[in-house]
């Protein structure tokens, strides 16, 4: 999978010391790209809903996104901005 | 999309509420009070001084001032009376359009401010207030101050401001009301129940644009205006005495205030007792779909919480995923968080991560209901963890 673009959320959550970006990818998400995040963190697929969603958690950042967009959001506190660049790499290598 | 955010700012507005707005806009900007020609009708800021008064109980209309809004009103409030050395009360279940002005008033004392609990569905008890007067009366000697949300923005709880506005007579407290969540869907009688000061914003359930609202000062009140600047009284004043004072400034929103007149006469003409019925009815359907789902868990109950809002939590899921979730897979707006009251998570045990709040006002649809609770249903039966 490849990173075409990341932006800043619009709704960043800021006040409570998160920062939030929108990753987008070259391609639709699909359920190889949702479990290849596993690695991450503690993981969740709701896999049964109209638009499944996926969630990858960890200490100082969460993935989150739908099955089927070319998009997912990262939220990651601002102390920890440089998991951006592990997720980043990850993602390239799915 | 399903717009469930309401009790951040009403959409969509009533028909007349956009006509009125582009009617403002579309037409030669009236002069306040700087002779436009059209002394012959009522001009837009006393009708809708007159029809606020209406609306809200108040026999002195022209006690009403415009501002952009609540947090505006209560800062406008707050640094307006004297706090030096007066004894403040007010709730958990506060906004921080409160909170944040008392807490950051110039030469505020910590032991000034009393803070009042509320209950696990919000309400705040008379009786706890008449205790924090009886246990610091000392304290009270110079004035006092009661500052009650009417209705919280996170359960929807209506406090009981007959009770409270006797209490302060009786204490000689003033009695400040926030009525940003309930003002326009709830009925509110300010004279009847003793309230000294009123805060209020347009863009909620009274339907106007976002940066309108206004606030309400009994006549007799010590109070100064916190800006001066330019009207068309006497341009010559430069130096006012006390009971001089000129509370509205600067070229005002007249385009808002049209769009807020005509929403507060679409709720004359609607009634605010039936909206609240209306209300009523749509928040009944809410708490009954949800209750009957486990993982589900409803701060407030359809019994005891009588406002337009309800706050929930999703056991498996955080707040903010569940709104994602609802947003991005059904094109259903919620809010989750705090929402700005800080305070009221711990006494309802929300916690950190706060709730998801659902929102409704009169234009909301009973589908528009049905439609948020199955999407909630396919959530929880989703709820599957690899």
């Amino acid at each position: 999978m490849k990173l075409m673009d990341k932006v800043e959320s619009r709704e960043r959550c800021a006040e409570a010391g998160w920062f939030a970006y929108d990753f987008l990818l070259d391609r639709e998400i699909d359920q190889e790209f949702i479990r290849g995040l596993k690695p991450l963190g503690s993981w969740v697929f709701l896999s049964m809903l109209a638009k499944p969603f996926f969630k990858v958690e960890s200490e100082h950042f969460m993935i989150k996104g739908i099955l089927g967009e070319c998009h997912f959001r990262v939220a990651v506190h601002h102390e920890h901005e440089d998991e951006l660049i592990r997720i980043e790499r990850l993602i390239e290598l799915i | 999309m399903i717009y469930l955010n309401n009790a951040a700012t009403t959409y969509p507005k009533p028909q007349c509420v956009l006509d009125a707005h582009a009617a403002a806009l579309s037409n030669p900007p009236s002069g306040q009070f700087r002779s436009s020609g059209s002394f012959l009708k009522e001009d837009v800021f006393t009708r809708c001084r007159k029809q606020l008064g209406k609306l809200f109980g108040i026999h002195q209309p022209e006690r009403i001032f415009f501002c952009a809004g609540a947090t505006d009103a209560s800062n406008k409030i707050l640094l307006g009376l004297n706090l030096h050395d007066k004894q403040i009360i007010t709730t958990v279940t506060e906004h921080n359009s409160i909170l944040r002005p008392l807490y950051n008033h110039q030469g505020f004392k910590a032991e000034q401010l009393s803070l009042v609990g509320c209950d696990k569905n919000g309400k705040v008890s008379t009786q706890e207030i008449e205790s924090v007067i009886l246990n610091n009366s000392g304290r009270f000697k110079n004035g006092g101050i009661c500052i009650i949300n009417h209705c919280s923005n996170v359960t929807g709880m209506v406090q009981d401001l007959y009770a409270i506005g006797t209490l302060c007579k009786t204490y000689g407290l003033l009695f400040v009301v926030d009525a940003s969540q309930s003002a326009g869907c709830i009925p509110l009688d300010v004279d009847k129940m003793g309230i000294d000061l009123l805060i209020l914003t347009g863009h909620k359930s009274m339907f106007g644009v976002q940066g309108t609202g206004a606030y309400y000062v009994r006549s007799g009140i010590p109070f100064r205006p916190v800006m001066f600047g330019g009207t068309g009284l006497d341009s010559r004043k430069l130096k006012y005495n006390d009971d001089e004072f000129e509370f509205e400034v600067g070229t005002q929103n007249a385009p808002g205030i049209a769009a807020l007149l005509a929403g507060v006469e679409y709720i004359l003409s609607q009634g605010v007792e039936a909206i609240a019925e209306k209300e009523r009815i749509l928040m009944r359907k809410l708490y009954e779909g949800l209750s009957e789902m486990n993982p589900v868990r409803i701060f407030g109950s359809y019994d005891t919480n009588e406002g337009p809002v309800m706050s929930f939590q999703l056991e498996g899921l955080k707040c903010a995923d569940v709104a994602y979730i609802l947003e991005t897979g059904y094109g259903i707006s919620v809010r989750t968080g705090l929402h700005c009251a800080p305070l009221i998570h711990d006494a309802i045990g929300s916690g950190v991560d706060g709730t998801v709040r659902v929102s409704i006002s009169e234009l909301t649809t009973m589908d528009e209901i049905e439609q948020f609770i199955k999407a909630v249903t396919e959530i929880t039966s989703s709820l599957t963890v690899e």
